[in-house]
Formats: C-alpha cells, sequence, structure tokens
C-alpha cells in the first residue's frame, strides 16, 4: 500500500507541540481496560505506552490458597471468550503434574469443544475488529452464529460463558448424541457462513486501506518479542502448539496451520478466517473418531479433594466389606515443577505450576498471551496513526481478564 | 492491475456484492428475542439460583452439615454453622449462600452426598434490596418451592447430581439415584401449573 502523504504543521512554519492523550481504560475499542497513553504529533503516534492492570484480581494468588479442583473455575475468568480452552489447558498441566491419563473419549470431547470454543473466540474478535474499523454488519452476523455455540454450551453444562466443564482427568459429563448431531449439523452450516462474512469485508476497500500495511512486523522480529498465535503465524512463522507439542486428540487428528505473508493486520485476519475453516475440520473429524467409553480416568482426583493430598479409594468395596479400614493416607502430588501449554485462541496459554506435595499448588503462574501481546503494541504503532491503534489493538485480539489475571 | 480488477473497482462491486447479502438477511426471519416478553428455553441442567431440596416426607431441609460444598466452593461463599458432638448426627444451624460472590461453578452441587443443594433452571432473579440474594437456609428453600411449582413434572432432577457418563462406583450412595419425587405437589396443583405454563 503507497503511504499517505500528511502535511505536517511544523513543516508549513506553524508552531506545534505534542499532544498527550490517555487512551481508555473505558474506551470501547480497546478491549476492557486497556489504556494506553499515546504521545502525538498532530495525528502521528510518536510514543504509545500501554497500561495493564485494571482487571487485576489476583488469580494466581488466589490459586495458591485452594486444592487443584477448586482452582478450575476461577481459569474460567482469565479469558472469558474462550473459558473452555483456559479449563483445558489447566486440567492439562495438573494432569501431567499428577501423572493421569485422560481416557481417550474424553480427550476428543475436550477437542471438540475446544474448537468450538475457538471458533466463538474467532467469531468474537472478527465481529469486535471489523466493527472498531467500522465494519458493522459483520458484528451482527457474527454474534449470530456465537450464539448458537453458546446455546449448544449451555445444553453440555449448563453455563454459556464460564463453562468449567473439564475436569481433572476427563470431563465432568458425557455428552449425548443429539448434541453431536446438533453440532455437525451447525458445521454443515459454518462454512457458508464464513463466505458471508468474506463476502462483506475480504474485499472491501475501505477494509483493505484499514487493514493492509498496517501493523507490519517481520517473522524474525515477532519471534523476539514472543508473540504467539495467530499474531505470529500472520507473520509467516509455522508455530502452533497443537502441532508442535500436542495435547489432548490433536496428534490423531489432520489440520493445517494458515501462514501469513506481510506480518499486517490483514493477514492475521486471513489466518484467522483461515483458522475458523481449520476449526470446522478438526470437529468433523472428531465427530467421526469419537470413541465409545468412560469420560472420567479412575485416577482422578475428586472434586472435593483434600488440600493435603488426595486419596484413592475403591467405593464399591468399601460399601458392602463392614470391617475395611479407610486409610488416612493421602496420595499426594509429586513435588516439582511443570510447565504447560495448550494452544489457545490468542496464543500459547501456559500454566507453570510449582508443586510441594500437597493438594494446593505452590504457585502457580499464568504465561498469557494477551499480556505477552501488549507489550508489542507500542511496535506495531510505531509511525502510524491514531485510527490505526484500534486496528492494531485488535489484531492482536487482547482479552484483559487474561493479561491482567 | 489488471482490467478485470480495474473494472471491478470502478463499478464498486465488491460493495455491491456485500449490500446483494445485506438486502438477501434483512428479508428473512429476525433471530433476535424480544426479551422481558418472549423468553428463551433454558436447558435443564443451567447453573441458575440456588434452592436447598426440601424433603418431601419431613418438609424440612436434607443436609447433613457435611461441610463438603462450603469446603469446595472456589469463591468460598458458602457459611455453615451447626450444634452436635463428635459421633452424633449434626443439626443445621446457619446454612447461608452469598449470591454475589458466586460463580457458579456447580461445584456444591456435584459435591454434596445427599443432593440437598441445587442450582436450579431459574435465572431472573435481580432484585432491587442486596438483601434480597443474600440466601439463608428459609430463603433456600423457599426458592426450592418457588422452582417446584414451576414444573410441569412429578419428578425433578438434577444434571449435577449425577453427571452423566461418570462411573457410579464413584458416586456416595444417595447421589446414584438422583431424582426428587415432587409428592408435595397434589395432582390439581399440577394441572393447574400446566394450565397456566
Amino acid at each position: 500500500m503507497e503511504q499517505v502523504e500528511i502535511t505536517k504543521g511544523s513543516d508549513i512554519g506553524l508552531h506545534t507541540q505534542e499532544l498527550t492523550l490517555n487512551m481508555g481504560p473505558q474506551h470501547p475499542a480497546t478491549h476492557g481496560v486497556l489504556r494506553l497513553f499515546l504521545e502525538l504529533d498532530g495525528e502521528v503516534v510518536k510514543r504509545c505506552t500501554p497500561h495493564v492492570g485494571y482487571l487485576h484480581r489476583g488469580i494466581e494468588k488466589l490459586s495458591e490458597s485452594r486444592a487443584y479442583p477448586s482452582v478450575m473455575p476461577l481459569t474460567d475468568r482469565l479469558d472469558y471468550i474462550s473459558s473452555m480452552i483456559n479449563n483445558i489447558g489447566y486440567c492439562i498441566a495438573v494432569e501431567r503434574l499428577m501423572g493421569i491419563e485422560p481416557p481417550p473419549r474424553a480427550k476428543y470431547i475436550r477437542t471438540l469443544l475446544a474448537e468450538l470454543t475457538r471458533i466463538s473466540s474467532h467469531l468474537l474478535w472478527l465481529a469486535t475488529h471489523a466493527l472498531d474499523i467500522g465494519a458493522m454488519t459483520v458484528f451482527l452476523y457474527c454474534f449470530r452464529e456465537r450464539e448458537q455455540i453458546l446455546g449448544m454450551f449451555e445444553d453440555v453444562i449448563g453455563a454459556r460463558l464460564t463453562v468449567s466443564y473439564p475436569r481433572i482427568g476427563g470431563v465432568r459429563c458425557d455428552i449425548t448424541d443429539g448434541f453431536l448431531e446438533g453440532v455437525g449439523r451447525f458445521i454443515d452450516e459454518f462454512p457458508s457462513r464464513i463466505v458471508e462474512y468474506e463476502t462483506l469485508i475480504d474485499k472491501n476497500r475501505i477494509w483493505l486501506q484499514r487493514t493492509k500495511g498496517i501493523g507490519v512486523i517481520s517473522g524474525e522480529e515477532a519471534v523476539r518479542w514472543g508473540l504467539t498465535g495467530a499474531t505470529l503465524r500472520g507473520s509467516g512463522i509455522n508455530y502452533d502448539v497443537r502441532k508442535k507439542m500436542p495435547y489432548d486428540a490433536y496428534d490423531e487428528i489432520e489440520f493445517d496451520v494458515p501462514l501469513g505473508q506481510n506480518g499486517d493486520v490483514y493477514d492475521r485476519y486471513r489466518c484467522r478466517m483461515e483458522e475458523m475453516r481449520q476449526s470446522v475440520r478438526i470437529i468433523q473429524q472428531c465427530i467421526e473418531k469419537m470413541p465409545k467409553g468412560e469420560v472420567l480416568s479412575k485416577d482422578a482426583p475428586d472434586l472435593d479433594m483434600n488440600p493435603k493430598g488426595h486419596k484413592r479409594l475403591e467405593p464399591e468395596m468399601s460399601l458392602w466389606s463392614a470391617n475395611v479400614s479407610f486409610s488416612n493416607e493421602y496420595t499426594t502430588t509429586p513435588k516439582g515443577e511443570l510447565y504447560s501449554a495448550v494452544e489457545a485462541p490468542k496464543g500459547e496459554l501456559g500454566f507453570y505450576i510449582v508443586s510441594d506435595g500437597t493438594g494446593r499448588p505452590y504457585r502457580m503462574r499464568v504465561r498469557s498471551p494477551s499480556f505477552v501481546h501488549a507489550a508489542a503494541i507500542p511496535r506495531l504503532c510505531q509511525g502510524h496513526m491514531i485510527a490505526d491503534v484500534i486496528a492494531v489493538i485488535g489484531t492482536i485480539d487482547i482479552v484483559m481478564g487474561e493479561c491482567d489475571r | 492491475m489488471t482490467f478485470r480488477d480495474l473494472i471491478n473497482k470502478a463499478l464498486f462491486i465488491e460493495i455491491l456484492k456485500g449490500l446483494a447479502l445485506t438486502l438477501k438477511v434483512f428479508l428473512t426471519k429476525p433471530v433476535t428475542i424480544k426479551y422481558p416478553h418472549e423468553k428463551r428455553p433454558v436447558s435443564s441442567g443451567f447453573r441458575g439460583r440456588h434452592a436447598m431440596v426440601r424433603d418431601p416426607q419431613t418438609g424440612k431441609e436434607l443436609c447433613v452439615a457435611c461441610m463438603k460444598c462450603a469446603m469446595v466452593c472456589p469463591s468460598q461463599c458458602i457459611y455453615i454453622k451447626y450444634t452436635g458432638a463428635e459421633g452424633e448426627p449434626r443439626e443445621l444451624t446457619k446454612y447461608e449462600i452469598e449470591a454475589y460472590r458466586c460463580i457458579y461453578c456447580g461445584y456444591c452441587v456435584e459435591v454434596c452426598p445427599m443432593n440437598a443443594i441445587v442450582l436450579t433452571e431459574h435465572y431472573e432473579y435481580a432484585s432491587y434490596k442486596r438483601q434480597d440474594n443474600y440466601f439463608d437456609k428459609e430463603r433456600l428453600l423457599k426458592n426450592w418451592d418457588e422452582h417446584i411449582k414451576s414444573l410441569k413434572a412429578t419428578s425433578y432432577s438434577n444434571k449435577f447430581w449425577k453427571p452423566l457418563g461418570i462411573d457410579i462406583g464413584r458416586l456416595p450412595a444417595n447421589k446414584r439415584q438422583a431424582e426428587v419425587e415432587l409428592k408435595g405437589l397434589s395432582k390439581d396443583d399440577l394441572s393447574q401449573n400446566i394450565k397456566e405454563a
């Protein structure tokens, strides 16, 4: 794209001075409570400093005083748009720590629902990103489909947004065949919906002018900033946790990782649109391959796990034999440290858990993609106009719940 | 730029295509619901307002004050007090839920060995008074009465009392048969409920 020539006041002999401007924390286009401190020369951004922490709830600290299963509902509130993947990421981290293997059906259910969540998250991203840039119709269409996905979550677990569906060692309840049919119907229809969104904005000249050549970052530099997810893949770097460190059923499922070339807002938009198509592919395979059987591992700790550790009982035995002795020994969690990552819609979501052998995490650190991406906003805004800051915030798909934790 | 692109650009083809789509959608049936007048049906097992199950035989709550729900609660919004010596049945003296702090994860319903507590499908309980959503024991029982009054069945079961697909060996004895007979309701009440609905 050709750069627009901007006539500055100082060039024609007028007195000018830099303007400092606070964008946010109550700005509708900053996707929550992100505050950007902008230093402007006319309309051009000279410097940009993100201030985070307005949505800090101390989830990492809270988790230190709760047993492992009780931490899981807190992870819903990290990235509240894709709560299912947050739950799954946490559960996988704890499963790896405790050495529990979930049954195959649970793995497939998780994969299926994780991809549904990815679609719903990308739909919300597309809706708000397009709305910020000025395409209002897409916003309404995306919410139409997102509503169907939320309805499906409600059928499975009784909550639409903060699902708390997985459980350490499996999932909390099984899905029905009727649910799978419903997902199948949605998936059959959904690709035509993606085409609708693309009809509206893909070649639209306003959209192209607002997105092409904006927020350009090279692949090498993106890696150095620690960008992950579609924000990184838009620059042509092939890194996807689902491929590089497969979890759940991703190693048994075929899918491609869409890549961009130019690393601008438009390429990242294309990446995410293709990712939705790939998610549809994954869900189709999950429905076809869905195994029968249990959904919760026998080794899984109970929900009311004691903070000292978890007990492993043989419940059928203890009911019928009168002289069974309940052992008071707890199977403790192994001591040590562990990092485990999943591919959230925004990027690599990692959980770093330090265990001291009790039933509570000694320390839990969340490596949230939004926090890392927020640091790169000044780099992406460099030399752009103030309206492009909005496009940049949209393109990294920031969620402040996850950024501030 | 090819000739074709030039024509597309000059004739606003991509914009016309978009407008054609919006016109098509404009002529279809709206997907929105006019909420207070129209309500969308809630799935069974929706995690809504709390209630304590009233035992149809005794007319009291089923809770045995085992404290499991208070222990597992991630937001620690359940307050329980009981009397009774060690080895004797406990008597519940206080059971309170602070609904403003609750995060509706449904853990309390899932761990309760007596199926005494439930998150009902009722979701409209906003109130002008803050006090209304601090649920004490009487209020929780009243919530249950209100909930079963709105039902059109003779028995009620919750998804989290006996989660689908979970090995029955993991569940305590009372949770294996997870259904409450709504005996308090006479047949006349029931038919009236159905008529009203």
